[in-house]
């Protein structure tokens, strides 16, 4: 990665992190999301009366990987590996939008796209530092989003069963697969809309379409249609890796002096 | 090698609006050029032609021998660009913004620091080098935004409007420093403007551009040979003998056209020799604002 790539990167990220209202935002959903979420499932069920009779009903339509030893455990892990991992899509699909607008859109809306775009930088490098930086930050929320819910669940777990419930395989798969590829369609979204987009709004608005299917994948789990699985998360990654590969590429090749002066 | 060169460049934009048709410029380098007209007539697309942000619909254009068009990259090393929309970082300092925009140039912070430095000094920026840009009047962004333009020390400048929005002392301190770049270090400037007065003051040729198309180009004297070969005397007498043609302006003005201050001595001993008191005489030559309005006016009733 040369300087001027580095530079762009960091003034993109730090742009963000001193606005006070973007960071704000980019913090809320996360920390709502990780720590109050599964918290508020864990204490509901802990203040559950233990011979609720339905609830171990359903417990044991689950499947016996999830059912584990207690009840209160085999909740916290249904949370954790099941529950979580789907709301958790939404933190990168959130951060790299917040970002993605900031960085094509705000610098339209603010006329210092002009000024970069004077510089000796080709459009492919000042596109790829913007889609960098959007990617780093998305991936960095996503990662202190993980740590924070991780340590609140433990805690919690700990706190109630005197034991600790271990995240799986599937958060190996959102963290180095899914997360990463939706970071990136919903980048690619952003910057396709930014060159009609009149305002950072109007562009974070596009993002709404990818929040969509994981609505549909909470909805599906909880109505018991399915249960999320390291496979489904295997093909739901690799799906989007490659989409986001080829939007990423077709977005490059619509970004053009002409049409980003608009 | 010519610093730029504009040959039968056109820009028609996709709803049909032809903003340059057929402009044929040559600059040497060391020029500074002005690029005038009114708004609308073209002059910041032919920048933007210029720097590669547009591409031409017909002709060609050329920086340095460079096209912009297919290296746009290689035109921007070489060129600094000052636009009324091209901004910089309201969250950053004036200096983060110069050192930001130096490293994009691949000059080192300890470097562009040290230019940034001696440019914001002579545009009398120093003491705000430390303020968000958030905190900057119009005039001094617009001073700051020269100074991002110079930080690479390019060859030539681009200047769309660079004194709008200044008061008349810092838009003076900006036309001393653009006639300072072009006179002490040989820089290229291509300056657009519609007024005509700074710009007679520090351009050394002109082009003058209405609806896209380029009405004359030049040195002022030969712009001034275009319209009319003599100079405006203008007399204030008690009275003026019949005998010389000359255009009542207002009760004892006379204006008259003649070839050469050789025929003014002539012209006094008439008027005295008739009786007439001389209270006041001086010979003017068409001033940029007379040529361009005198274009234009031709080319309303052709």
């Amino acid at each position: 990665m040369n300087h001027q790539i580095t530079a762009i990167i960091k003034k993109d990220i730090r742009s963000i992190t001193s606005n006070k209202r973007m960071f704000i935002t980019l913090l809320i959903v996360p920390l709502v999301l990780t720590i109050f979420v599964p918290s508020v499932f864990i204490l509901v069920f802990h203040f559950m009366p233990e011979n609720n009779t339905e609830l171990l009903e359903l417990l044991e339509l689950l499947p016996l990987s999830i059912q584990d030893g207690s009840t209160q455990r085999s909740i916290i892990k249904l949370i954790l590996n099941y529950i979580m991992p789907i709301f958790f899509l939404l933190i990168p699909i959130m951060a790299a939008s917040v970002m993605a607008a900031a960085s094509f859109v705000g610098e339209k809306e603010k006329r210092t796209l002009e000024t970069l775009l004077y510089c000796p930088l080709s459009l492919k490098q000042i596109f790829r530092s913007k889609v960098m930086a959007s990617f780093f930050l998305s991936m960095f929320v996503s990662a202190v989003s993980f740590a924070a819910m991780l340590v609140v669940t433990e805690a919690e777990a700990y706190m109630t069963t005197n034991s600790f419930v271990l995240p799986d395989l599937k958060w190996l798969l959102i963290m180095l697969l899914v997360s990463p590829a939706i970071s990136l369609i919903a980048i690619t979204l952003i910057v396709r809309v930014s060159a009609r987009a009149q305002s950072v709004e109007d562009a974070e608005q596009s993002a709404v379409f990818l929040i969509l299917p994981i609505l549909l994948l909470i909805v599906g789990q909880f109505t018991g249609v399915f249960l999320i699985s390291s496979w489904i998360l295997l093909a739901i990654g690799v799906l989007c890796g490659l989409l986001a590969a080829l939007l990423l590429k077709k977005c490059m090749d619509n970004f053009k002096y002409e049409t980003l002066l608009k | 090698m010519n610093a730029v060169t504009l040959n039968g460049l056109s820009k028609t934009y996709s709803n049909g609006k032809k903003a340059v048709d057929s402009v044929n410029i040559c600059l040497s380098a060391g020029e500074v050029f002005g690029f005038l007209g009114p708004n609308g007539a073209g002059k910041t697309t032919t920048v933007k032609l210029l720097n590669g942000m547009l591409t031409p619909t017909e002709g060609s254009c050329t920086v340095f021998d460079i096209n912009p068009a297919a290296n746009p990259q290689k035109a921007h090393a070489l060129s600094g660009v000052v636009t009324e929309h091209a901004q910089m970082y309201d969250a950053m300092t004036g200096m983060e913004n110069l050192v930001f925009y130096g490293s994009l140039y691949g000059i080192n912070p300890s470097e562009s620091e040290e230019r940034g430095k001696a440019l914001l000094r002579e545009l009398e920026l120093t003491y705000a080098e430390n303020q968000k840009l958030a905190s900057y009047s119009t005039g001094m962004r617009q001073r700051l935004s020269l100074a991002r333009a110079l930080i690479h020390q390019p060859r030539i400048l681009f200047l769309d409007e660079p004194t709008s929005g200044l008061d008349p002392e810092s838009a003076q301190n900006v036309h001393r420093m653009i006639h300072r770049l072009a006179s002490e270090h040989g820089i290229t400037v291509f300056l657009c403007t519609h007024q005509l007065r700074y710009a007679q003051e520090i351009c050394t040729r002109y082009g003058l551009m209405e609806e896209g198309r380029l009405l004359a180009e030049g040195t002022l004297d030969t712009l001034r040979l275009q319209i009319c070969s003599g100079m405006t005397l203008k007399v204030k007498a008690s009275r003026i003998p019949e005998t010389l043609l000359c255009k009542n302006t207002a009760p004892g003005a006379f204006e008259l056209q003649i070839q050469s201050e050789e025929e003014i001595p002539a012209i006094v001993r008439k008027i005295v020799e008739q009786g007439g008191d001389v209270y006041h005489i001086s010979a003017e030559l068409p001033s940029l604002e007379d040529i361009y309005f005198h274009l234009t006016g031709k080319e309303q009733t052709t």
